[in-house]
């Protein structure tokens, strides 16, 4: 095993790990922290393909961004100095049912499918390149994700503001 | 190595983010799980994107991200404005969210 | 490649919305009796948007690099969307005035969710298709929970938002799969390989994922949970937005992608699509019988249309694509009059929804119950109104790809949705109510109603004035 298979391996087990945290754990502050954890090991697996610039990108919005938001959102949806942060029932049954229909239906297909092995020539450093298809070919969906940010600003200030005379 | 770990790894994942959404009933933890559903989907795009050796795919991530960020500042909203109307966030507890 | 300056006036009716919104917007933070003007001037941006897109319906081209087609089948739906957008902006002023909860957002909002679905119907691209989706999807969950000290609209908001962002991971894991196999996310280039990558089962894979996103967002059957709650619970003139434009978008990506892009008569792909066109049209007529209120009712009878055009796509043929087109035209009049008059009727407290409520109706209000009965005639499918030519045209679809018994489930179910139609005609007009409707100043809003009913009668009697311009949209 080279060190890249091992590498592999160890950021897969973190991954799983941690995702399984996150689904599993009963304890919600556990599960925004697992979730910390799932993010970098997702992150670690970019570096290992290439993928430079969406590596950071993960740490940035989804480490930096989104996770502060969910740990906000856990902070102002329980009582923190209550000992009761548990949270909520697992329904097993129908989980197992559709999950195990899909996984079954994607492992067949996966199994069966003849992969390349090896991987294309590594590209040079991504960001240059994604930052000039981004002014160049894909200015559309850029400008068109800046509509996105703008109402989905104005929406989370409108809904999450608190009522004036209430 | 070929890509079909990376694409292993991330069906498991995406499973994981299934289970959660269907299993539990905690707003924020099936949100969370859906972000763990965005990743797996991510990492598969990376790993296509590498071994087809087209930056294509790593476009799509940068704007899957972009879209999730946004979502997760919808969703948070959302759910908050819920919490301070009716002070819980556990699904069973809502009345019309019986699915 | 450069992006143009004649890229950005090809796209007129996207542009000159998006760019509404934002005027909009600066008005709205102004000072000073800004709801009027915000409220005016997105109804002026819907109107220049038809206008522009009436103008281009002729011409068809690909910009952007060929990210996104404009004229003909996306001019085609962005006066659909435009339409139910400027029907919506209406409705909602003396709702949220009722309400004490009117703001400009609220149009702001509506306007940059039209565009979202402008986007859905030209994508080219399914990075256009994705974002589209998205931009949609996040201004009608906002929408949704709009008015925030009700905890129904609360609720419903949160069920939406979960499950929409569910549907999204599916379109997601779909798309990826997609790329992966055709290398790919343009849909002209896939649907140039489409002939060898039908036999991929990674890609029949991904297409499938695609089906079960797409079919979250129309609101199918198994996928149509979250569509009576969110019905419900959403304010009655979003429900309207929600079951006309949104659900045009959704069915306008759907068949760019499944009839457009992929030719899948014969292939799995179909048999997937018509058994979920079958569970709908059962489920949705069955559970519509059983329901009181009103929203409720007209959300199963949604999933029962839905299970209709899916019938067309089913059938995956160029027939099938001009049903739907015509179909959605018919259903988005014939909704939007029908969701008019609830949300004119219902009282703030969300009262005034149910059958019982109507009982007597037509002798104290002989038009509007007049323009109700024809509205539900036109969803019964009965002749000579616009919902009745919509059926016809996607059956025919069906029977022609040799869908015989998905057609035959489609008469029947229809024959039951008569029933459940036709009460509440039944209660209106042969059912002595004391039930009083509060005095209410036929505004602006009741004159786009009556509008609304001419043109269902007018395209069930004129049904070739849409259907010969449908025939003439290029493929891909």
């Amino acid at each position: 095993m080279d060190l890249f298979t091992i590498v592999f391996y160890f950021l897969a087990i973190i991954t799983l790990g941690a995702g399984a945290v996150v689904v599993f754990s009963r304890n919600i502050i556990h599960a925004a922290f697992a979730l910390l954890f799932a993010f970098f090991g997702v992150a670690g697996l970019y570096v290992l393909l290439m993928a430079d610039f969406i590596a950071i990108t993960q740490l940035m919005i989804y480490v930096g961004g989104i996770l502060v938001l969910v740990l906000f959102g856990v902070m102002l949806t329980s009582q923190v100095l209550d000992v009761q942060m548990k949270s909520g029932t697992i329904q097993t049954f129908p989980a197992v049912l559709v999950v195990s229909a899909l996984a079954g239906t994607l492992v067949g297909i996966f199994w069966s499918t003849p992969w390349k092995t090896t991987a294309a020539a590594p590209m040079e450093v991504t960001a240059a390149k994604i930052g000039e298809m981004l002014l160049t070919s894909y200015l559309l969906p850029f400008e068109i994700a800046s509509v996105v940010l703008l109402a989905a600003l104005i929406g989370a200030a409108l809904i999450a503001r608190r009522e004036k005379n209430a | 190595m070929g890509i079909q770990l990376y694409l292993y790894l991330s069906a498991i994942l995406f499973m994981i983010g299934v289970v959660g959404v269907i299993a539990r009933r905690n707003a924020i933890i099936v949100f969370m799980s859906i972000e763990l559903m965005l990743n797996s989907v991510n990492l598969t795009l990376v790993a296509f994107s590498a071994f087809l050796g087209d930056v294509t795919g790593q476009m799509l991530v940068f704007f899957v991200m972009t879209v999730a960020a946004a979502e997760a500042a919808i969703g948070l909203a959302i759910i908050i404005s819920l919490f301070r109307n009716k002070q819980t966030v556990n699904l069973d507890e809502i009345n019309i969210l019986k699915w | 490649m450069e992006i143009t300056i004649s890229d950005l006036w090809q796209s007129a009716p996207m542009v000159s919305l998006t760019l509404t919104g934002l005027v909009a917007l600066l008005v709205e933070s102004m000072k000073g009796g800004r709801t009027t003007a915000v409220y005016g001037l997105s109804l002026a941006g819907c109107a220049l948007a038809f206008v522009f897109s009436l103008w281009s319906l002729g011409s068809e081209v690909i910009v952007f690099n060929g990210m996104i087609l404009q004229g003909g089948y996306a001019s085609y739906f962005s006066m659909v969307f435009t339409s139910s957008a400027f029907f919506t902006i209406v409705l909602s002023r003396p709702y949220m005035q009722r309400l004490h909860r009117e703001q400009g957002v609220l149009y702001i909002l509506i306007l940059f969710a039209t565009v979202g679905m402008m986007l859905m119907a030209s994508a080219m691209d399914l990075i256009i298709l994705f974002l589209g989706i998205e931009l949609m999807s996040v201004c009608l969950y906002v929408l949704t929970g709009f008015v925030r000290t009700k905890v129904t609209s609360n609720e419903s908001a949160v069920k939406y938002f979960l499950l929409g962002a569910f549907a999204t991971g599916f379109l997601l894991y779909g798309i990826a799969l997609v790329y992966g196999t055709a290398g790919t996310t343009n849909l002209k280039l896939i649907s140039q390989s489409f002939a060898q990558l039908s036999g991929n089962s990674l890609f029949l894979m991904g297409a499938g994922l695609l089906v079960i996103a797409f079919s979250f967002k129309v609101a199918a059957v198994p996928f149509h949970m979250w569509a009576p709650d969110v019905y419900e619970g959403a304010p009655t003139p979003v429900t309207a937005f929600m079951s006309t434009g949104a659900k045009a978008a959704a069915f306008a990506a759907f068949v760019t992608v499944f009839i457009r892009t992929f030719a899948i008569t014969g292939t799995p792909i179909s048999e997937v699509v018509a058994f979920i066109a079958a569970a709908s049209m059962i489920l949705g007529n069955v559970t519509a019988i059983a329901q009181s209120n009103l929203k409720r009712m007209l959300a199963y009878s949604s999933i029962a249309h839905a299970g209709y055009m899916l019938s067309g796509i089913a059938a995956g043929s160029a027939e099938g694509e001009t049903g739907i087109l015509f179909y959605l035209a018919a259903y988005t009049l014939m909704n939007m009059g029908a969701f008019g008059i609830i949300s004119w009727v219902e009282q703030q407290d969300d009262t005034k929804l149910t059958f019982d409520d109507y009982a007597g109706f037509s002798a104290q209000r002989p038009v509007v119950a007049a323009m109700l009965s024809v509205f539900m005639f036109s969803l019964a499918g009965i002749p000579p109104f616009a919902g009745f030519f919509g059926k016809y045209y996607v059956f025919l679809a069906a029977v022609k790809a040799d869908l015989v018994w998905l057609a035959v489930i489609g008469v029947l179910t229809s024959v039951i949705s008569v029933y459940y139609y036709l009460r509440l005609v039944m209660v209106m007009y042969f059912r002595d109510g004391n039930a009083t409707i509060e005095e209410r100043v036929p505004g602006f809003a009741f004159a786009v109603i009556g509008v609304i009913a001419a043109l269902v009668i007018l395209l069930g009697l004129y049904p070739s004035l849409v259907v010969d311009i449908s025939k003439t949209f290029f493929k891909l």
